[in-house]
């Protein structure tokens, strides 16, 4: 096997004439980067770049908004996986401002760990409404998808803010400045969806992709595909995942996305609308749609509604137009304990990631 | 969150599993990978209490390597790896 010291040496005899910048799109390759140190052991002309890999990041101010008000005002129990409890709404100071603070106010909020989970508390408490709040990209809204197939009890609904991966990096290839020069696409999302995904970032814009697992040692071999896909004038893309992310993904895992829900333009927290960017449930699970079946408190005329917290740069972070670090509010104002924006409370938020990682400086500019 | 963790499959009933990864054991649902045959000694990768794929033994071991490093590096995170 190559190791990961193989890799690096491979790397570096590379002749590089000009600086790379490779994006990432998923947070827990962001995380394996940054706390391997790849960053530090790459030449100085590698840049790695993380780029919309936070589906919590992205989740609507609205949709947060929403469920708080679902557990304060309709009494609902409240469900969601638990890095959507901290994610902060923008109301006037003193007021509710997050899912564990309508907790601490008397709401029945409850961390999940899995869509299984939420069955089973709708099952547990048939007289009581159940709201899954649901943010996550493919990987995380298949299952959702599959426990819908599988039959949900009829006390359980779902508010949805699943995302798809891809049509961010679609947008940004098609912005005037995409910002990188190579693509590490996410290796769990292929491995649900299929590493064929990703073949329109080679086709249609020439740029180099590969997929990457997480280990240090596949992400390297995939910065080396990619930087060598570059020196050499070739484009393909790669796969360094292959013993998890097979050709074609997981297709009953697709069946059962396409059965229940279906693909609509969707609003990214700070970005605005992506095309054909979300999932929304079909008219036969209608049933369970949360967003038809209770009263729409996101009162849109609210203060900044919408939109990040004030002086939170998070959606320039997500699309890799700014490095966690060079956000002013970074490490002083904003860290884990008391995170201004949800890039500090997720995960897979650059921002958590990077300040759990040891990063204290602030970033080099260009 | 997209962050599968792989498990080995020790008993299956229906749609099912009981699953272990360094001696913790979760239920896991296969209902994903209803299409496939999975088998008490198979590994699987489990993201949030779903099987999304069948993997090698040699794979899991090596992502188990990763995540004991990224855990000792970071401390939990705020989800639980289920
Ligand atoms: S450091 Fe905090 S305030 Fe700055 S972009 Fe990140 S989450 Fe937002």
């Amino acid at each position: 096997m190559t190791t990961a010291r193989d890799w690096l040496d491979r790397i570096r005899a590379l002749k590089l004439d000009r600086p790379v910048k490779i994006m990432n799109v998923c947070g827990g390759h962001e995380r394996s980067i940054t706390s391997a140190g790849l960053r530090g052991a790459l030449p100085e002309a590698i840049r790695l770049i993380p780029g919309p890999g936070c589906p919590v990041c992205v989740c609507p101010e609205e949709d947060v908004y929403q469920a708080m008000q679902l557990a304060l005002q309709d009494r609902v129990i409240l469900v969601a996986f638990g890095d959507m409890l901290r994610v902060p709404v923008n109301v006037p100071k003193g007021e509710v401002r997050s899912l564990v603070e309508a907790q601490a106010a008397g709401a029945d909020v409850r961390p999940i760990a899995s869509p299984t989970e939420a069955r089973r508390i709708a099952l547990e408490n048939p007289d009581r409404p159940v709201v899954f709040f649901a943010a996550g990209f493919e990987t995380t809204t298949a299952p959702v998808a599959a426990m819908l197939a599988e039959g949900a009890p009829s006390n359980l609904y779902i508010l949805l803010s699943g995302r798809l991966t891809w049509p961010a990096v679609a947008m940004l290839l098609e912005s005037e400045a995409p910002g990188f020069d190579a693509l590490v696409a996410p290796g769990h999302v292929s491995t649900v969806m299929g590493p064929e995904e990703w073949r329109f970032v080679v086709e249609a814009h020439g740029l180099p992709a590969a997929v990457a697992g997480f280990t240090p040692e596949s992400l390297l071999a995939a910065f080396w595909s990619v930087l060598r896909q570059i020196g050499s004038g070739a484009r393909f893309l790669d796969n360094c995942y292959p013993e998890v992310a097979r050709p074609g993904g997981n297709k009953t895992a697709q069946r059962m996305l396409d059965t229940t829900l279906e693909v609509v333009d969707a609003n990214w927290r700070g970005i605005g609308v992506i095309p054909k960017s979300g999932y929304a449930l079909r008219p036969a699970y209608a049933a369970h749609d949360a967003r038809l079946h209770f009263p729409d408190h996101s009162a849109p005329g609210r203060r900044r509604a919408g939109e990040m917290p004030p002086g939170c740069d998070c959606a320039r972070v997500v699309l890799g137009k700014l490095m966690p670090s060079e956000c002013r509010l970074y490490g002083r104002a904003c860290t884990p304990r008391t995170p201004v924006g949800p890039c500090m409370v997720s995960d897979e938020g650059a921002c958590r990631i990077w300040w759990s990682g040891g990063v204290r400086e602030p970033a080099k500019a260009d | 969150m997209c962050l599968a963790i792989p498990m080995r499959v020790e008993s299956v009933e229906g749609h099912l599993a009981r699953c272990q990864a360094k001696g913790v054991f979760r239920d896991v649902s296969l209902f994903m990978l209803q299409d496939e045959p999975v088998a008490v000694g198979d590994y699987v990768m489990v993201h949030v209490g779903y099987a999304i794929q069948k993997v090698a033994e040699a794979e899991a071991r090596s992502a188990w390597e990763l995540y004991d490093q990224l855990l000792a590096a970071n401390g939990p995170g705020d989800s639980p790896p289920s």
